[in-house]
C-alpha cells in the first residue's frame, strides 16, 4: 500500500555559465529556494539526493550530498549522490518517490547540479566520453553527438524525415527560450542560421545540439500530509519509473527506436492511469534536436516516423493533431543541459506549468511529463505530474 | 579466410572526436550489418562514407577497429 506523493517545493539557480561558482555553492543555492518554497520545516527532511554527473572530473570534488547537508544544516539525513549521466537528478526524484510513496520517509530533498565550465577543454572533453560504454565501444570513437548522427541518417532513410523538420525543434525551442527567465540561450535562430551552423556529426550542426551549461535545481518531495499541511501549490506525482535501455550502440535493434523510452512510458502511463492523448505538457531530452523528434514517437505523443512533420508545424505555428506542448522551457536545446541538474530542471518547469504561472503557459494544464535519458537512452526516467484539483 | 562482409545500417561523420581521437578527425563510424547476423560498429576507410544500404567488406582492423569498404562491384 503506498500513499500519495507530491512535489512540495521547487527552486533552481539561472542555468548559465557559473565557472566560478562551486557545486556546492550552485546546489545549496537551488535547495534553499526548493525548501523555503515548500515552506516544510528542514527538520522533516529525512534525506539528500545529490544527481550529479561528472562533479569530481570537472572541479575535484566529490562526497556532494553530505557536504550539502552540512551547508544547509541537515542533521542525520539519508545523504548520497546519484549518477545516471544525464538523467543523474531524475534518478534522485525516482527514489525519492519510493522512499515517500512507502512511507520511509516524510520529506526528502533532491538536488541536481553540473558545472562544466571552468576547467581546461580537454578535462571536459573527456568528461563528456564517459557515458560511452568504453571497454566495448570506445575504440571506434563515436561521441555522443555522434550517436544522434547515426540516429538521425537512419530516421531520415527509414521515414524521410527532413533536415528541416529536425532543425525545427532547435527554432522552436529557441522561441520558447526568449521568455524562460532561466534559460541560457534568449534568442532566437532561424532555419537557416541552424542549417548553416559548423558541422559536428553529419548531418547534425552546432545548433542541433545543446550547449555546455552550468546550473542546480532542487526538489522537495512530501507526503500527502507535509504538502497539504505547508505547501502552497503542491503538485502530484502520478506517475514514475527508471529503465535502463541499451547501454551500447550496437544494442539497438532499430535505432529510431529507443527501448528505455517505450518501456519507461509504458509502466508510468499505466501507474497514473493516463494515456499519451491525455499529456497537456511535456518536457523531454532534447539534448539533440533529432532526439525529441524520437522520442515524441517513443513517448506515445505521434506514430513513428511522423515526429518529423509535427515538429515542423508547432515550429510553424499549426496544429500538429495532438494537444501536447512539448518543451515550452526551451528545452536542453535553449534553457541549457547542466548535466545532472537537468531532471530536476525539467520537473520544476512542469510544476510551474502545473501552477499555472509559467512564462510560456500551457492553457489549462493539468497533466505534465518529463522525460529525462541517460548516455544514449542508456537509461530513461519519466514521471507523471498532476495539478492538484 | 574471407572478409566480414556487410550492409551499412547507418553512418556519420565525426568532426567534434573525443579527446583519445583528436588527431584523427574528421571520421567516418559505421554500423554495419553482418552476414553472420551481427550489429557490428566500425569506421570507413577515408573520409567519405559509403551510404546506408552500400555492401561494404573489412579491409583492415587497426587496434581492435574494423575499417570497412564498399566491396567492389563484380
Amino acid at each position: 500500500m503506498s500513499g500519495q506523493v507530491y512535489v512540495a517545493g521547487v527552486g533552481s539557480t539561472t542555468f548559465s555559465k557559473h565557472p566560478n561558482r562551486s557545486l556546492v555553492s550552485l546546489g545549496a543555492e537551488a535547495a534553499r529556494a526548493a525548501l523555503s518554497d515548500s515552506r516544510i520545516p528542514v527538520d522533516a527532511i529525512g534525506a539528500l539526493f545529490v544527481g550529479n554527473f561528472v562533479g569530481g572530473i570537472m572541479t575535484g570534488q566529490e562526497l556532494l550530498a553530505p557536504i550539502i547537508a552540512s551547508e544547509l544544516g541537515l542533521s542525520y539525513v539519508e545523504a548520497m549522490k546519484l549518477e545516471d549521466a544525464c538523467a543523474s537528478s531524475a534518478a534522485g526524484i525516482r527514489l525519492a518517490f519510493q522512499l515517500v510513496g512507502s512511507g520511509q520517509h516524510h520529506a526528502v530533498l533532491v538536488v541536481g547540479v553540473e558545472r562544466l565550465t571552468g576547467a581546461p577543454r580537454d578535462v571536459f572533453t573527456a568528461a563528456m566520453t564517459a557515458a560511452i560504454d568504453n571497454d566495448n565501444e570506445g575504440a571506434v570513437g563515436v561521441t555522443f553527438p555522434g550517436f544522434w548522427g547515426l540516429v538521425m541518417n537512419r530516421h531520415m532513410y527509414q521515414y524521410g524525415t527532413t533536415r528541416e523538420q529536425v532543425a525545427a525543434v532547435t527554432v522552436k525551442n529557441r522561441r520558447f527560450g526568449v521568455r524562460n527567465p532561466l534559460a541560457q540561450f534568449r534568442k532566437e535562430v532561424s532555419f537557416d542560421e541552424v542549417l548553416s551552423s559548423d558541422l559536428i556529426a553529419d548531418p547534425i550542426c552546432k545548433f542541433d545540439c545543446c550547449p555546455s551549461t552550468d546550473g542546480a535545481a532542487a526538489l522537495v518531495i512530501a507526503s500527502e500530509d507535509l504538502a497539504r499541511k505547508y505547501s502552497q501549490s503542491p503538485v502530484r506525482i502520478v506517475g514514475s519509473a527508471l529503465v535502463t535501455g541499451p547501454a551500447r550502440v550496437t544494442g539497438y535493434r532499430d535505432i529510431t527506436v529507443h527501448d528505455g523510452t517505450v518501456e519507461a512510458a509504458r509502466r508510468a502511463y499505466e501507474m497514473a492511469g493516463v494515456d499519451p492523448e491525455d499529456i497537456d505538457v511535456a518536457e523531454m531530452h532534447d539534448c539533440c534536436s533529432i532526439a525529441e523528434i524520437v522520442d515524441s514517437e517513443d513517448l506515445g505523443f505521434f506514430a513513428k516516423g511522423e515526429g518529423g512533420p509535427a515538429a515542423l508545424a508547432a515550429a510553424e505555428g499549426r496544429r500538429h493533431g495532438r494537444k501536447v506542448v512539448i518543451n515550452p522551457s526551451g528545452g536542453l536545446l535553449s534553457k541549457g543541459h547542466p548535466v545532472g541538474a537537468t531532471g530536476c530542471g525539467q520537473a520544476y518547469e512542469i510544476v510551474q506549468q502545473l501552477r499555472e504561472c509559467h512564462s510560456n503557459q500551457v492553457e489549462g494544464a493539468r497533466i505534465g511529463l518529463t522525460h529525462n535519458a541517460g548516455g544514449t537512452a542508456a537509461v530513461v526516467t519519466i514521471h507523471i505530474f498532476e495539478k492538484m484539483a | 579466410m574471407s572478409a566480414i562482409r556487410g550492409t551499412v545500417y547507418s553512418a556519420t561523420t565525426i568532426r567534434v572526436p573525443g579527446i583519445a581521437h583528436a588527431a584523427e578527425a574528421p571520421f567516418v563510424v559505421l554500423l554495419v550489418d553482418t552476414e553472420d547476423g551481427r550489429r557490428v560498429l566500425g569506421r570507413s576507410v577515408g573520409g567519405r562514407g559509403p551510404v546506408i544500404g552500400t555492401r561494404v567488406e573489412v579491409v583492415e582492423s587497426r587496434d581492435s577497429v574494423m575499417l570497412f569498404a564498399a566491396v567492389a562491384k563484380e
